[in-house]
């Protein structure tokens, strides 16, 4: 069975920067989601997107611990964790509107598939689940490498019933592979409740330690106990430990996707978790009562994110589209490895 | 020139390039210790050692979802399904993954992953070990396809496969494993993209793949003696097809047979007939004939497994059939 982490974390125990920064990254997130949200509704972006509002400490939380090497793949909902992992905000923005500036070189928009090397971070699975099994191949490559990389494989609690779980799980047990599985539960997949789609005994990380892979779980939305025990599971896997899978409870608090009104979910519950289990305004209040950080601190870093923002995306709106001939670009590599 | 069978060009070709590619890997059901379902893969855990060379767990889709995520963190991935009917297991990783990966992502990586995938009617293998889906993939996009049809092309065009920085789908007949062939004793590889003409022939031609060049070749022999001057080509590659070298010959004889194991329907020829019709159309004297093997599953039987492929006769028909225009 899994361990459910309860810990009471005293913010006073780590250093003033290192907790801004948790803050900013969570702030960072949701004013570029928010924006991304305005600039939908302006007509400036089209297609779906799948709001990470109510999840930042997620990112925040685990690539606090990661380095520019360590991999990740994110999921539909991923904005958080690339940003977090440190793909630049314009390129980010010029892929949601299509601009030649996007890493994607213009062929973004909709569901974005976000790749940049530079920071690891290798992409997005769009049909949910194959993050499993690339997760299990980019692992294996450190194993061969003999390199002390780590690969994060984020993944929601639908995706994890895909069949792929068990065969990435399987890999990553069997051959002590770096990698820290990092399953946002936020209750739903589109519609459907996780207790509708999982026999569980109890909760989803409850599966891997069938795989001899050490399972966690936690309140997702309690930034600094998911940053201790992802930096936890990163370290082991680092040190040729093996992997760990960690369940984080959490919750979206918009619709599945951009026009979902949610209806199968009851407003009251949305609501709690907004009032009483928000990531950012929790970690805020709590920052203030220990004394670690005061009002104008946030309000400091509040002011530099908006403009960050801001700047990122006048820096996108300013790319040019691409020519129609873009999509022949790229579909073959030229040359030998 | 030194002569091996198909299936140790195979095994040359894998050993060669894991030596020369020092970031390649060999991994699958059974290759590690069982040197594969045919042996394929003799010799390679011992040069290579256990890291780069391992046996799996029987799971396709990890195998080839495995097989992207090796590449996209630096490695040359090199694996096989001990069947290419296994191909549906795996169809999410190969079809929408390896092809596509690096086109959506805006071509940042290399995705040099190369998978074997054993096609063909052998033994009685039945409905389900005796498939040949590749057209399925000429359907995909950023994959590439390969069909050697013997020992000569099966060495050149793998070493080709392991060294591109795509992903290359590379279907093996069974029944050509113990086939002998001539190859140089030096390194060589062959570009994809490259058909070759088996035959030269003034009066039709027959485009044929894999097992069926050799049925090809053997039907072009006994038409001779009819009159009938059939010219044979092969394509090796589908992707990328080398459209120069067919539109020439059927340019120049104007009939044209596609033979092929896959099932007719939907098989690789009805994307060369198409081809053929719109880049060709007025050089033809006939109309293009398909002969594939029949729209069912395969039977386990091998009296009807034989039954239901083309064969040299099925092949003279069509043939003859063309030549009445
Ligand atoms: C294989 C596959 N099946 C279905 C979908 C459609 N789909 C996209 S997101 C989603 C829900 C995923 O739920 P979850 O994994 O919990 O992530 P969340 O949306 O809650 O972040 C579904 C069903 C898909 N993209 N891929
Ligand atoms: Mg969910």
């Amino acid at each position: 069975m899994a361990e459910v982490v309860k810990r009471d974390i005293d913010p006073a125990r780590y250093d003033k920067d290192f907790l801004l920064r948790l803050y900013r990254e969570m702030v960072k997130q949701r004013a570029f989601d928010e924006n991304l949200i305005r600039l939908l509704h302006e007509g400036k972006v089209s297609g779906f997107y799948h709001s990470g509002i109510g999840q930042e400490a997620t990112g925040a939380g685990t690539c606090a611990s990661l380095r520019d090497d360590d991999y990740i793949l994110y999921d539909h909902r991923g904005c958080n964790q690339m940003i977090a992992k440190g793909v630049p905000l314009d390129k980010i923005y010029g892929d949601f509107m299509g601009r030649l500036c996007g890493t994607t070189c213009g062929l973004g928009a909709g569901i974005v598939h976000v790749a940049y090397p530079e920071k690891g971070v290798l992409g997005q699975s769009g049909t949910l689940g194959a993050c499993f099994v690339i997760a299990a191949g980019a692992g294996y490559a450190v194993k061969v490498k003999k390199t002390d990389q780590v690969c994060v494989c984020y993944f929601g609690d639908g995706t994890a019933a895909r069949e792929t779980f068990h065969g990435g799980m399987n890999w990553a047990g069997l051959y002590n592979l770096p990698i820290v599985f990092y399953c946002e539960n936020n209750e739903y997949g589109i519609s459907t409740h996780y207790t509708k789609a999982h026999a569980l005994k109890n909760n989803i990380a409850d599966r891997a330690d069938g795989y001899g892979i050490p399972g966690y779980v936690i309140d997702g939305n309690d930034v600094l106990l998911v940053y201790e025990v992802a930096k936890e599971a990163i370290e082991r896997a680092r040190s040729g430990g093996g992997p760990s899978f960690i369940e984080g409870k959490t919750f979206r608090y918009r619709g599945h996707f951009e026009g979902d009104p949610a209806l199968y979910r009851d407003q009251a519950v949305v609501e709690e978790w907004m009032e009483k289990r928000d990531a950012i305004k929790n970690y805020r209040a709590r920052l203030i009562a220990a004394g670690a950080a005061a009002e104008e601190d946030f309000a400091a870093v509040d002011a530099e994110v908006e403009k960050e923002i801001l700047d990122a995306i006048a820096a996108a709106e300013a790319s040019p589209m691409p020519e129609c001939t873009r999509i022949y670009e790229g579909l073959f590599v030229e040359g030998v490895v | 020139m030194k002569t091996i069978s198909y299936m140790q060009a195979i095994n040359e070709a894998l050993l060669e390039e894991m030596e020369r590619d020092g970031s390649s890997v060999y991994f699958g059901e059974d290759v590690a210790t069982m040197s594969g379902a045919f042996g394929a893969t003799a010799g390679l855990l011992d040069r290579f050692g256990p890291d780069r060379v391992f046996d799996t767990p029987i799971a396709e889709a990890t195998i080839a979802g495995a097989a992207l995520g090796m590449a996209l963190a630096g490695l040359t991935p090199i694996t096989e399904f001990s069947f290419a009917d296994f191909v549906g297991i795996a169809f999410d990783e190969i079809y929408n993954k390896l092809g596509k990966w690096n086109w959506m992502h805006g071509c940042c990586f290399k995705i040099p992953v190369t998978i074997r995938l054993p096609v063909g009617v052998m033994a009685g293998a039945g409905p389900e070990h005796s498939q040949s889906p590749q057209a399925l993939f000429m359907h995909s996009q950023g994959l590439k396809v390969v069909v050697p049809s013997n020992a000569y092309d099966a060495k050149g065009l793998l070493k080709t496969a392991i060294r591109d920085p795509n992903p290359v789908l590379y279907f093996e007949h069974k029944v050509l494993y113990g086939m002998p062939g001539e190859v140089p004793e030096e390194e060589y590889t062959i570009p994809f993209g490259q058909a070759e003409v088996k035959r030269e022939g003034s009066d039709v031609t027959i485009i044929a793949t894999s097992l069926q060049v050799h049925t090809a070749l053997a039907a072009a022999g006994m038409l001779a003696g009819e009159g009938i001057e059939a010219e044979v080509i092969d394509p090796r590659t589908l992707i990328p097809l080398d459209k120069e070298t067919i539109l020439a010959s059927v340019r120049k004889t104007g009939r044209v047979v596609i033979t092929h194991e896959e099932q007719k329907t939907g098989g690789t020829g009805a994307e060369l007939a198409a081809i053929l019709a719109e880049e060709a159309f007025f050089d033809l004297a006939a109309p293009i004939k398909r002969v594939g093997s029949a729209d069912t599953p395969i039977p386990q039987s091998i009296f009807l497994e034989q039954e239901f492929k083309p064969n040299e006769e099925k092949l003279m028909s069509a043939v003859r059939e063309v030549m009445q225009y």
